[in-house]
């Protein structure tokens, strides 16, 4: 990209290096960037964990800890923002470059009312006090969609919902107009639906502000969705930048092609018309592994008794993989919770291998969990940190009193061969392993008593795409040699597509459609199915741009 | 994963294999935590200076007047007063001659005589020794129930966790040393022995424990790993003793060593109202509070005991410091390694 | 709001019962009520020891003895308490007026500077996380923790309080010690200011010049026994309140904040004289009646005058007339102090809660019971403020952490807007729980602390009852101190509650 241009640009970055010093080796996040940012356009900034791109963002704001050796340019309208005095540099925040972040549910502050948070940088920056802060703070809200915004901005953060609160951050980031919105993976700890929402705010408030926007994301549907230009970035290195339908279509770098290839994609859908039902006559010799009849969930939170699943119905036969889809609060992690005996049955039959779950004693219920495997979706969380990996893998032989020393120790060495790692991994400990491989680990350890039944609860959505899609190959291959059956709850529509046979889409604890993923995913007839299929973005900017107006059509008909 | 700077296959275009292949030239023996603990807390000076402090304090309280069957190389009882010599002062100095004092010297009396010509340091020393029995009694006894009971409610919630909330509510309204010296009292009048004393500190001193246990607990129990345990068909007591204490060892070492300290303040201050230790055993306590009048004219009696009592407490209290900062690595720090308001900034996904 | 305060006032009537219950159980248990007339040899003895059977009611079986007690503190709702009588026949509720007034003063005050101070050093240690400040306070914090409060109780009174005592009998500081002094205040005070080098060396330098001046200008004054102030001293201090605190806010050139403060400093001055004579030999009532107009008053200009910086104008304007109510007492005391000095050689006091047979006027009494207070409550207050201070550093590092901080700073506030604004809400949060913790435990300091400085509280009650097993005094020391805990604990809840929205019903 030319740095001399006298094009006006909203944000410009030019050779920006960013080093960390910490108590071992520097770490070089960032290894000399050029980007630019024009008025009233979306660059995408993508890439996987530690690839720098939040360092950028945050090199840009002036927020970067102490600790952060920073060289190069980077520059807000004319002004060089690197090695900014601290004063001006907070003078430039909110009215010249302004930050939407990630985690709308931590962004604001618990004990300040929505009215306050939003006032402040008014008065600050002088563009208004008063009564006239508040008239045009509550201008803001309803500019960003939140209804009855003169009652509701004298509420706290927790009284408005996650999408809510999201919208709220993005009214305090246009609140003084900013020349550029740095906007760090807006979307991610939203739902589908919430998602396209947010987005489409984002892309008209951009049209009328004239803004540019720095969109930060790992998610290539997001960046089909929203972007012109983008650039890539892999280990501080910027390895490819261009047009949006370039680099996403044709993409020049090997990594950029091969991180392309990873994204799972929904085989082509209909959203428009339902197609005629034509419901597969399940095969008689369908071996079912488990089985839910009319299944009731409930929670008792101290003494109110919520309801989170209801009425729901499935089965899964010996080498089937079934997916549960829905967005949060749905309902899907509950069953695959009660599944594994951590919730009760409050009503309903749930059976594994013919054995009801619900009407087991203790010792029943031990013999039958032998035969599940699980893998879950944190993998931070899902390994005891006290624990070798060995210890981590055998644990289910050790609980169950299965094999000899020695033959556990076979055992772990034959799964880590299965999950392509290492052996001598036996020894470490799960905090010397990346997320992914931690979650390779938790397959092996559910695989390690060669279960009938395999429950996998968003196993793979906190992982990079190109980890993401080494799991599931991973998965997929496992599978085939051990054919197990496998209860596969997830979020993301496009892995679900790629790896199940058939699938129930779950809303507010209730099963709105189900059946084979080729009827279900590709020609659904409920009205939710369609909306969740068509605000799934894909990595495809052409084809993208026919399904948000496919989004917008069901949306204003809803 | 960060890209530091040491040298990586170079070509590579995918994280997966990026981390595969730095896995495999891992060399390095892999630590387990409990050995990343024990290292950082080797490096930290402040914590090996009063565990040194400490050893020393111990091994000459137990090894100078004995122990039980096991005489001491101090000659000089405790019990028996002798000749007043000197006014009783004491003999040990520790300012050489070169710099105009009396040369560094240990002396008849090293710390003096009371005022019927009881030899100040063996009392001193047999006062220590109590005293740190007493701490390390009501130390154990009060992390072991604090951390089972704490774990128990943490995990079974329910009206366990109600009746733990409420004991701990008694102490809002009942002062901890209040409690404990209607305790101290009952004891006295029972058996008076240091260890019925201790344990009965110990009933009451648990329950700052339970609550911090029952925290991490209730934290801990929402992770993955647990709910895997369990859900693999693991025993509630494995879930309890393998999974769960075992990870909140962190607080319980920290806090345990902080109970030590507490328990020798608390019985100090029993001791002087009269509710604690009671002669002819002897404590530190006791030992102020027997000389606290003669200030102005022995006034060695006063400090040697005071100070021992600070000295200890402090260097308990900073070695608890210490393991705080080598389990939880977060707080600590130079400047230079400071993880700032900002650390290096990681992706967070989804819940 | 109403619910949660009477829900959280059931649970803690039910603890206070069940607490009762059980001290009442232990203390009696706790030894022989009758165990020195047994070993005496008078000749009344079987007289002396029927006597205190009744007075005791040892007689009755211990459900019988605390069903009485229980009545006669049930009596308490209707106005006429009976806490029983003690070992020798007296009536505790007689007893207990004098020692809960003074325990209870005691115990609050301290709690009130702790918690200030506590807090406010440990926002300070929290943003200079790592210096030398955060070193210093974190050394001496564990210091503190590690002090047995009796050890320390005797050093105070040996150092401070004698000493003081002898030097305020013909005060004298030489050149080298002021100048000692000096250097030392600019030490710490260049720590706390912090800055660029620079700058700490010009705070270094001005102190270690200023102080020892001042020192000796002052024993020139012979300012120790004869101290004075002036309203025109007190006009100028106020003015510089003034000034200082509109450039902290808003800058000087904003005149909707700088007229209101500089209309309160002339307030002050008026107040000064239309007040003196009153002021002369007040009450209680009048000084706190004052003190309530003095912020009023300022507050209502600054909302009058302060246009759309209504909110900050009335803030400096309150803070202003708070220094100069605060001034005016002073000058008050200063005027009193040379009679007090007469009255009463050795002013710092180390046995007692106040000098008995003392006479004078309100200032002196308030002087009388200031000193007798001195030394417990610095004591009491140094202990629970280093537990504050720490756990306020650790609640506010936490906080700064957070992503909604991340938010303020990127909205362009400045550091102590984020600091004040918010981080500090959030972070008192978790302290509202740790103070009534605290309270309980200054109660128990203070048990000690009385007996050392020998005053007859409530503390004193407690221990002499315990040791010899008496257990109405027991009790009513029990009540005392276990009802302010809970309304402690109940005000602590109800700023937990307006300090977060969250739980708020």
């Amino acid at each position: 990209m030319s740095t001399e241009a006298t094009e006006d640009y909203a944000l410009s970055f030019n050779d920006l290096k960013v080093t960390f010093e910490t108590a071992g080796p520097d770490v070089h996040a960032v290894k000399g960037l050029s980007l630019a940012v024009r008025p009233g356009e979306v660059v995408a900034l993508v890439g996987e964990s530690g690839s720098g791109k939040s360092v950028t963002s945050t090199a840009a704001m002036g927020l970067l800890p102490e600790n952060a050796q920073v060289t190069g340019v980077a520059k807000i309208g004319n002004v060089n923002v690197v090695g900014l005095e601290a004063g001006k540099m907070r003078k430039m925040r909110a009215t010249d470059i302004a930050m939407v972040f990630q985690e709308p549910m931590t962004a604001l502050n618990p004990v300040l009312t929505i009215e306050r948070q939003l006032t402040e940088a008014l008065e600050l920056h002088d563009v208004a006090y008063g009564k006239e802060a508040t008239d045009r703070a509550i201008e803001l809200l309803t500019m960003v969609g939140i209804p009855d915004p003169a009652k509701r901005i004298r509420q706290y953060p927790h009284q408005f919902s996650g999408g809510q609160r999201q919208r709220i951050v993005i009214a305090m980031a246009i609140s003084c107009e900013p020349k550029v919105i740095i906007a760090d993976e807006p979307t991610t700890a939203l739902d589908v639906t919430v998602q396209a929402e947010i987005l489409d705010l984002l892309r008209e408030l951009k049209d009328r502000l004239n803004t540019g926007i720095l969109l930060i994301t790992h998610n290539m549907g997001v960046v089909a969705d929203m972007a012109d230009q983008v650039a890539v970035m892999f280990q501080g290195n910027l390895v490819e930048t261009g047009d949006v339908k370039q680099v996403l279509l044709h993409p020049q770098h090997e990594y950029t092609q091969r991180l392309l290839s990873s994204v799972p994609r929904l085989s082509r859908v209909s959203v428009e018309e339902p197609a005629p039902r034509s419901e597969p006559i399940a095969q008689a010799d369908r071996e079912l592994v488990l089985e839910a009849k009319d299944l009731i969930l409930e929670y008792d939170m101290r003494g109110t008794v919520f309801r989170a699943v209801e009425n729901v119905s499935f089965d899964v036969a010996k080498g089937e993989v079934l997916g549960i889809v829905g967005e949060s609060g749905s309902g899907k992690s509950t069953i695959a919770k009660a599944v594994l005996g951590l919730l009760p049955v409050a009503s309903g039959t749930l059976s594994v291998k013919g054995h009801n779950l619900p009407k087991l004693s203790p010792r029943q219920a031990r013999q039958v969990r032998k035969q599940i495997g699980v893998i879950f979706q944190d993998p931070a969380a899902s390994l005891n940190p006290r624990f070798p990996i060995g210890d981590c893998i055998t644990e289910p032989m050790v609980v169950h009193k299965v094999g000899s020393k020695t033959e556990r120790i076979k055992r772990a060495q034959e799964l880590l061969d299965a999950v392509k790692l290492p052996r001598n991994v036996i020894n470490r400990y799960p905090h010397e392993l990346s997320g992914g491989q931690r979650q390779r680990i938790c397959i092996a350890r559910a695989l390690t008593l060669n279960p009938e039944l395999l429950i996998a609860d968003e196993p793979t959505s906190a992982l990079d795409v190109s980890v993401q899609a080494l799991v599931l190959e991973m998965l997929q291959e496992l599978q085939r040699d051990f054919n197990f059956a496998c209860l596969f709850v997830s979020h993301d529509l496009a892995v679900v597509d790629m790896l199940a046979d058939s699938v129930v889409v779950m809303q507010n604890g209730k099963s709105v459609e189900q059946g084979r993923v080729d009827t279900v995913l590709h020609a659904p007839t409920h009205d939710y199915t369609r909306r969740l299929l068509a605000a799934a973005p894909v990595p495809d900017p052409i084809e993208q741009a026919v399904r948000r107006e496919a989004w917008r059509t069901l949306n204003s008909t809803k | 994963m960060s890209n530091t700077n040491d040298k990586l296959p170079e070509n590579v275009t995918s994280l997966a294999e990026l981390e595969d292949a730095k896995l495999a030239r891992q060399a390095e023996d892999s630590k387990s935590q409990g050995r990343i603990v024990i290292g950082r807390f080797l490096k930290h000076k402040l914590a090996m200076t009063s565990s040194i402090i400490l050893v020393f304090i111990t091994v000459m309280a137990f090894s100078s007047v004995g122990w039980g069957v096991f005489p001491g190389w101090w000659d000089k009882s405790y019990l028996n007063a002798g000749s007043v010599i000197d006014g009783g002062k004491p003999t040990l100095s520790l300012v050489p001659t070169w710099l105009g004092g009396e040369g560094i010297r240990w002396g008849e009396n090293p710390f003096g005589q009371d005022s019927i010509g009881k030899d100040y340091f063996a009392l001193v020393m047999t006062g220590t020794q109590k005293s740190i029995i007493i701490g390390v009694v009501v130390g154990v006894v009060s992390t072991f129930l604090g951390a089972v009971i704490g774990a128990i409610a943490g995990y079974f919630r329910g009206w366990v966790d109600e009746v733990l909330m409420r004991i701990t509510d008694l102490f809002i309204v009942i002062p901890l040393l209040v409690l404990a010296a209607v305790l101290g009292q009952l004891a006295g009048a029972t058996s008076g022995s240091i260890i019925t004393l201790a344990l009965v500190l110990g009933l009451v001193t648990w329950t700052g424990l339970a609550r911090l246990v029952r925290g991490e607990i209730l934290s801990l129990r929402e992770r993955e790993y647990v709910a895997a345990a369990q859900a693999m068909g693991s025993k509630t007591s494995r879930v309890i003793f393998k999974h769960l204490l075992p990870n909140t060892i962190g607080v319980i070492v920290v806090n345990a060593t902080f109970a030590i300290a507490g328990a020798i303040l608390l019985e100090s201050a029993l001791s002087y109202l009269g509710f604690g230790v009671q002669p002819p055993e002897s404590s530190l306590g006791l030992l102020i509070s027997q000389y606290q009048n003669a200030f102005t004219s022995r006034p060695w009696l006063f400090w040697w005991p005071g100070m021992i009592i600070v000295a200890i407490a402090l260097s308990v209290n900073f070695l608890g410091d210490g393991l705080r900062d080598a389990f939880d690595p977060r707080h600590t720090g130079k400047r230079r390694r400071r993880a700032g308001l900002f650390a290096l900034p990681t992706r967070k996904e989804k819940p | 709001m109403l619910k949660f305060i009477a829900k959280r006032l059931g649970s803690a009537l039910a603890v206070l019962f069940a607490a009762s219950l059980l001290l009442y159980i232990l203390v009696i248990n706790s030894g022989d009520p009758l165990k020195d007339l047994r070993e005496s040899n008078a000749d009344n003895r079987e007289y002396l020891m029927a006597q205190r059977i009744e007075y005791m009611e040892l007689d009755q079986p211990w459900y019988l003895r605390y069903w009485d007690w229980l009545t006669g503190v049930s009596k308490c709702f209707v106005g006429q308490c009976d806490l029983g009588r003690n070992i020798n026949g007296v009536e505790v509720s007689g007893l207990l007026a004098n020692a809960a007034s003074s325990t209870l003063r005691l115990v609050l005050i301290a709690t009130l500077i702790a918690a200030i101070l506590g807090i406010a050093i440990g926002v300070l240690t929290a943003v200079r996380q790592y210096s030398g400040l955060d070193y210093t306070v974190t050394f001496l914090t564990f210091l503190f923790f590690s002090l047995p409060v009796f050890w320390a109780a005797v050093l105070l009174k040996e150092y401070l309080a004698i000493g003081f005592n002898d030097w305020i009998a013909a005060p004298d500081i030489s050149l080298g010690t002021s100048i000692l002094v000096g250097m030392i205040l600019g030490l710490i005070l260049q720590t706390f200011l912090a800055g660029s080098l620079k700058r700490r060396m010009l705070t270094f330098a001005v102190v270690t010049v200023f102080v020892p001046l001042a020192m000796q200008y002052s024993l020139w004054l012979n300012f120790y026994r004869y101290p004075q102030m002036g309203p025109a001293f007190i006009v100028v201090l106020t003015a510089l309140v003034a000034l200082s605190a509109t450039a902290m806010s808003t800058g000087l050139k904003e005149k909707r904040v700088l007229y209101p403060a500089l209309i309160t400093v002339a307030l002050v001055l008026i107040a000064y004289y239309a007040t003196f004579y009153l002021m002369a030999e007040p009450n209680t009532w009048i000084l706190l009646g004052g003190l309530i107009l003095a912020v009023l008053l300022p507050a209502l200009v600054g909302r009058f005058m302060g246009g759309r910086l209504r909110k900050v104008a009335a803030s400096v304007a309150m803070a202003t007339g708070f220094v100069g109510a605060a001034l005016t007492v002073v000058d008050h005391l200063f005027r009193a102090w040379p009679g007090f000095l007469d009255n009463k050689g050795r002013p710092i006091s180390t046995i007692g809660s106040s000098t008995a047979n003392f006479e004078g006027g309100y200032w002196d009494h308030f002087l009388d019971n200031g000193t007798q207070l001195l030394l417990p409550t610095i004591l009491l207050a140094i202990i629970s403020l280093a537990s504050y201070s720490r756990y306020t550093r650790s609640s506010m590092l936490e906080v700064q952490q957070q992503d909604y901080i991340r938010t303020a700073r990127s909205k362009g506030l400045s550091e102590r807007t984020v600091i004040f604004r918010h981080a500090f809400r959030n972070a008192m949060i978790p302290i509202a729980t740790i103070a009534a913790f605290d309270f309980a435990g200054l109660i128990g300091g203070a048990v000690i602390t009385e007996r050392v400085f020998g005053w007859k509280g409530m503390g004193e009650m407690f221990a002499t009852g315990l040791d010899r097993v008496d257990a109405n005094p027991v009790m009513a020391f029990f009540l005392v101190t276990g009802t302010a805990a809970i309304l402690f604990n109940l005000m602590a809840d109800i700023v937990y509650a307006l300090l977060d929205p969250r739980i708020r019903v």
